[in-house]
């Protein structure tokens, strides 16, 4: 063998190898990318069926076809003649005082049991935790006579909800609690001694540097009361003016009503996703490394 | 500016394990104090203590005569350094430095001024407007000291600030320390693991063990009259040599006979023996590395030992010796007093003789590791 073919085998064979590895690489990735998309189409069909039925004009039952023959927004429009209005202003308020108060309680909650040091601090924090594994049903019996009792309930369902929401939200510490773990505490001490009281030491510090945790606080405070339909539903017990909008759109696809309010639920359901929608799609950065996050933060 | 008095501090944890016992001391108005000792020797905890960042178990500690064991640290009017700098990530150095006087309501003009002030000492004026992450170690460290410094409090606290530093850099940082000490004039408390830091900055030096104080003095105190064998290894490097040996008196004079020579005590220190009336007997010998010196073959006084490892570190050779009956001996040898040839031939097994002069001995009770003299 000359010189020249000694080069060349030398020169091409790692080449090929490397050929070989960047086509199984593109094969892979190709077929993880075409199984995704088959998914994610799987799993949007039904937004995008609401969405279209929401605009459909013609009828407003049930039909056998998607896309619509004639399109308008007269079922969006209905929608304001009916109690839908109430119910998304009961749903928003619900979920905004929740989202504050919850906020503070967890962020307090989770701040206090990452820096102080008190009796009985590991036996709350596993009983908390042990506590926070039943299902939140198993109360709803006793929470109703309560809130009755209260006359929180039907009309005045939403303070009710408020108030539930509410109550149990210091058992949600664990995930921003793991958050301020990993920040070191010589910044507390080395603020304190700059001449800050602990309230401004989690002001100033703390929740500057947690901004992701406190994102992902305000979001979970707010998509569970907006969401929420079993408790909302055994609270506000049919009087339409206590009702959230999930409860009051339920209502209309009983045997008696969907002929003529298909579409007006498909409507209200479009309301209710978009301003989950764009508070996840504006916050979802932050989201994504709030739950992340705290466990891997260097 | 401010004294700082401990009374019968003492620290208990949780899980009952007494980290400081009966800590009893009184640092001056602008004094430079330096808590030195291994780790876990409690002078940290200490330190926090007077920071108000630990509880006080027991005892109290008073700041310029006020008793401060339940005030909160922002109401002790201290300054702390710490040793992982523990800068605001999410503020520029300026916002760092003008924190504690932003909470104090002190007008935007005035921290201007003080801030500039600070940095122009400590040569960070260019990276005000920088966040810490953007600094080396040495920047971070001075912005830690900026922030100190900016407060005018009455005690300057600094945790081991100079650790997290490479070994150049510290000699550097460990200067600027004494100058801007001289600059502040206020008290220092000063805490490190670090025996040349400890000699070359404090004025007076609190050597710990195990919680307990073992000596305190200037750095010549506790230098050449320290008060135990623990104090006595721990100040100065290479550590002190320490030979079990025996203390013999005849015709009025002291010897002490290691490893079969004879040495006599002579000058001063055998004058204190005499005063102090020690009696003869088995007595563990201290005697510094630097303080040994190379013998000619054959003396009264000459250690027969063998080269096990020879360190050349420059200007010096630490020579590690083992003698016949296998005791290890450190010795500093000046380069500039050998030859050329002497160098050369100073390898491992060369056999050579050493010996030390009565002045430079430490005696020490071999049981409890007292000093027979000071102790």
């Amino acid at each position: 063998m000359s010189e020249k073919q000694l080069l060349d085998r030398s020169s091409d064979a790692p080449m090929k190898r490397h050929m070989g590895l960047k086509a199984s690489r593109t094969l892979a990735n190709t077929s993880i990318y075409v199984l995704l998309v088959v998914i994610s189409v799987i799993w949007l069909i039904p937004f995008i069926c609401i969405v279209l039925q929401s605009f459909r004009v013609e009828s407003t039952g049930q039909v056998g076809y998607v896309i619509p023959q004639q399109w308008g927004v007269d079922n969006y429009q209905r929608l304001f003649q009916t109690d839908f209005p109430r119910w998304y202003v009961n749903t928003f308020i619900a979920a905004l005082f929740t989202a504050v108060f919850q906020t503070i309680i967890v962020l307090c909650m989770s701040y206090t049991l990452s820096r102080f040091r008190f009796k009985m601090r590991k036996p709350l924090m596993r009983f908390m935790l042990i506590l926070s594994m039943f299902p939140g049903m198993l109360t709803m019996i006793i929470l109703y006579r309560v809130l009755s009792d209260l006359g929180l309930t039907q009309a005045n369902a939403v303070p009710g909800l408020i108030l539930v929401y509410i109550a149990s939200s210091g058992m949600g510490y664990y995930v921003s609690k793991g958050f301020f773990d990993t920040l070191p505490k010589s910044l507390d001490e080395a603020a304190r001694v700059d001449g800050a009281t602990r309230f401004q030491v989690l002001k100033k510090i703390i929740l500057p540097l947690s901004k992701p945790i406190v994102i992902y606080t305000v979001l979970t405070a707010f998509m569970g009361p907006w969401g929420d339909f079993v408790f909302a539903r055994y609270i506000s017990f049919g009087t339409s003016s206590g009702m959230n909008a999930a409860v009051g759109l339920y209502n209309w696809l009983n045997r008696d009503q969907i002929e003529k309010s298909y579409t007006l639920f498909c409507a209200g359901g479009v309301l209710v996703a978009i301003p989950v929608t764009v508070l996840f799609m504006c916050l979802q950065k932050y989201y994504v490394e709030g739950v992340t996050g705290g466990a891997v933060k260097g | 500016m401010a004294s700082v008095k401990l009374t019968d501090v003492k620290k208990v944890y949780d899980n009952h394990v007494t980290t400081v016992h009966d800590f009893n001391l009184e640092i001056k108005d602008k004094e430079f104090i330096v808590f030195v000792g291994p780790s876990g020797c409690g002078k940290s905890t200490t330190l926090r203590m007077i920071a108000g960042l630990e509880d006080i178990t027991e005892g109290t500690i008073e700041i310029d005569g006020v008793v401060v064991n339940d005030l909160q640290p922002k109401d002790r009017d201290i300054a702390m350094v710490f040793q992982n700098y523990a800068l605001y990530p999410h503020m520029t150095v300026y916002d760092n430095i003008a924190f504690s006087l932003r909470l104090q309501k002190m007008p935007e003009d005035e921290i201007y001024e003080k801030v500039t002030n600070a940095a122009e000492i400590l040569g960070i004026t260019e990276y005000l407007t920088r966040k810490p992450r953007a600094l080396s170690g040495g920047q971070r460290q001075r912005v830690a000291i900026g922030r100190a410094m900016v407060r005018n409090s009455k005690v300057f606290l600094m945790d081991e600030p100079l650790s997290n530093l490479d070994a150049k850099l510290r000699n550097q940082m460990r200067a600027e320390i004494i100058l801007l000490r001289q600059k502040l004039n206020t008290t220092f408390i000063y805490v490190t693991h670090d025996q040349t830091e400890a000699m070359t900055l404090g004025d007076r030096i609190v050597i710990m063990r195990d919680g307990i104080i073992e000596q305190v003095g200037t750095p010549m105190e506790v230098f050449e009259k320290p008060h135990n064998i623990f104090v006595a290894e721990f100040i100065g490097a290479p550590k002190m040599n320490m030979i079990k040996t025996n203390l013999v008196k005849e015709g009025g004079c002291y010897y002490v006979t290691p490893f079969g020579a004879r040495i006599e005590v002579d000058g001063e220190k055998g004058e204190e023996l005499i005063q102090k009336g020690v009696k003869p007997g088995p007595v563990t010998l201290g005697v510094r590395p630097e303080h040994m010196v190379l013998a000619p073959e054959g003396g009264q006084d000459a250690i027969p030992c063998k080269i096990e490892v020879n360190e050349m570190m420059g200007s010096e050779l630490h020579l590690h010796l083992v003698t016949e009956d296998e005791t290890r001996l450190i010795v500093r040898v000046p380069t500039i007093e050998l030859s050329a040839q002497q160098r050369e031939h100073l390898g491992f097994g060369t056999q050579l003789y050493i010996t030390f002069k009565g002045k430079v001995m430490h005696f020490f009770d071999s049981e409890s590791g007292k000093n027979l003299i000071y102790g």
